[in-house]
């Protein structure tokens, strides 16, 4: 009961600091510049060797972009949620939808291209600006311990596979 | 989402994340980071917005190439206060 209550509030205050620095960005700042993240002081680093026409890219996005024929992200648990969904390349935006109450994403509902470019990389795949799009993935952000560690140790690595697998060079990564 | 660029690249993956907040990009240290300090759940910008869009979409896939490790890259542009002329090339 006690734990559903405190589930329930953290949730909530999350909700509402996300939608309040969703309008003011400036708070978002102060609260970025004070909050602790990992820290590391090594950079993994691939360069990249192919000129931009030959590359296969993908999407990745935290902002929870998934198909509306799949199980929306798990918005019950303040912790998070470290699972992720495989959106193929050639899936029309309208099968696409947002779970995520931590920000404001109803100018992404309007218009998914300026949280997750599908289309506008579809465009340059046709003008042979990019080589070509491959498969991408949607994550949830706010992912707090114990599911940070799932991330790290299990669902990240399982993508960055599954990327490899599909010959990725490139992946632009964007949040919500 | 810098923690899941830092998983790719190692895989042998070149990243690059767009990012809003500076401050949290400076301690995870994504390979490639391109900063606009924009507001949450804008990282291309403004909706029906396409020039603008592309313009990022652009920045961002240049910043991939010769960035050194742990870039980050700032154009400085201000939100909604800005013009965007589309990439050459790509319309």
């Amino acid at each position: 009961m006690t734990d559903d209550w405190r589930k329930r509030s953290l949730k909530e205050l999350y909700r509402l600091t996300g939608q309040i620095f969703s309008q003011i960005p400036e708070l978002a700042r102060l609260w970025g510049g004070a909050y602790q993240a990992l820290n590391f002081a090594d950079v993994p680093f691939t360069p990249l060797r192919k000129p931009l026409s030959a590359c296969r890219l993908a999407l990745i996005t935290t902002g929870g972009v998934h198909r509306r024929d799949q199980e929306p992200f798990d918005m019950s648990d303040p912790h998070g949620d470290a699972t992720y969904r495989r959106i193929p390349a050639s899936t029309p935006l309208h099968e696409l939808t947002i779970t995520h109450d931590y920000y404001d994403h109803s100018d992404a509902d309007r218009d998914l291209n300026i949280l997750f470019p599908l289309e506008l990389v579809r465009h340059l795949v046709n003008r042979g600006i990019i080589g070509s799009l491959a498969d991408s993935y949607g994550f949830m952000g706010h992912i707090e311990p114990p599911h940070l560690n799932t991330l790290i140790q299990q669902t990240a690595p399982e993508v960055a596979t599954f990327l490899k697998q599909d010959q990725v060079d490139a992946v632009l990564l964007t949040p919500g | 989402m810098g923690l899941i660029a830092r998983i790719v690249e190692n895989a042998g993956i070149s990243t690059i994340c767009i990012v809003s907040l500076k401050a949290i990009a400076e301690q995870v240290r994504p390979p490639r980071t391109l900063h606009l300090a924009w507001p949450f759940g804008h990282p291309l910008g403004e909706p029906g917005n396409r020039i603008q869009q592309l313009a990022v979409l652009h920045a961002a896939l240049q910043g991939l190439v010769p960035a050194q490790p742990g870039q980050i890259l700032e154009p400085g542009w201000r939100w909604r206060r800005e013009q965007y002329t589309l990439p050459e090339g790509w319309g």
